[in-house]
């Protein structure tokens, strides 16, 4: 059990730091999107 | 709209992830590494798909702008069960693998709960926003993730050489994204260079796993301590 509640904590230790840190570096935010991910260019958003 | 070198590095990168599986398929290292082998594979599809809708619907249509979006989420579910796929790699010696697939599964619910949370007050196209969310967040989660890799293997003394690559090179993608996206944010009026150097940054994990496959036998060792910094 002790393992299990370990494994739920550890989960959501490491989604709190990265929401933390998506935070931190979105701080400025000048309406930038991460994008990534394979081939092809960005189309422009929209609002 | 893209221009010629816009072109030229989606046309690399297609070709460099397709090398990817190919070498892979060489090495008979398929199915060992079938989780970088899917994401590589579906990188390749969405890589061509996009061309398509490109070609048949133009830059600003709907329907590449959902295309991109749509498809880079599925892209980035892809590579967090690649991420995951070494950490199965690196725990597996302690028999941690359903704990693994355990924290793996809750992190994923964790996350796109967390992203309904962010946009569930949202009224118009809100399954959009919600997959852009969730694919924003999932990159964040993939960063933390491969930077808690890292120092488990530094910790466990993982010494194959493939694996150690692997992560490497995520390291390094997911950190320049993330600087990337930072930067845009911090200096939007440069705009133009933080729009195509993701595209140069996504050539560098394909050539990384190329070179991991073909440099590497899968018994090749390489001690990891050598690459930390010894404070004197």
């Amino acid at each position: 059990m002790s393992r299990k509640l370990a494994v739920l904590f550890l989960a959501m230790l490491v989604l709190a730091g990265a929401m933390g840190l998506k935070t931190v570096i979105a701080c400025h935010n000048g309406g930038a999107v991460m994008m990534a991910n394979g081939a092809g260019l960005p189309p422009p958003i929209k609002k | 709209m893209p221009g010629p070198f816009d072109y030229s590095i989606w046309i690399l990168c297609i070709l460099l992830e397709a090398s990817v599986v190919v070498c892979s398929l060489l090495r008979r290292s398929f199915r060992r590494y079938f989780t970088l082998n899917l994401y590589m594979m579906a990188s390749l599809a969405t890589g061509v798909g996009r061309y398509v809708v490109l070609a048949r619907s133009g830059f600003t249509s709907d329907e590449y702008t959902y295309f991109y979006y749509y498809s880079d989420a599925i892209l980035t579910i892809c590579l967090y069960f690649a991420l995951m796929g070494l950490y199965s790699f690196v725990f597996e010696e302690l028999g941690a693998a359903t704990y693994v697939r355990a924290f793996s599964m809750l992190l994923l619910a964790g996350t796109a709960l967390f992203s309904y949370g962010v946009i569930h007050q949202s009224e118009n196209r809100m399954l959009t926003l919600y997959v852009f969310e969730l694919s924003q967040n999932l990159y964040f989660v993939g960063l933390v993730l491969t930077y808690l890799l890292w120092g488990a293997v530094l910790k466990m003394r993982e010494t194959r050489a493939r694996v150690i690559q692997f992560v490497l090179s995520l390291g390094v993608y997911f950190s320049l994204y993330a600087a990337n996206y930072a930067l845009d944010n911090i200096y939007p009026n440069l705009n133009y260079i933080w729009m195509h150097l993701p595209q140069l940054i996504s050539t560098l994990l394909p050539i990384a796993w190329c070179y991991a496959f073909l440099r590497f036998s899968e018994d090749a060792r390489l001690v990891p301590a050598r690459l930390m910094v010894i404070p004197r």
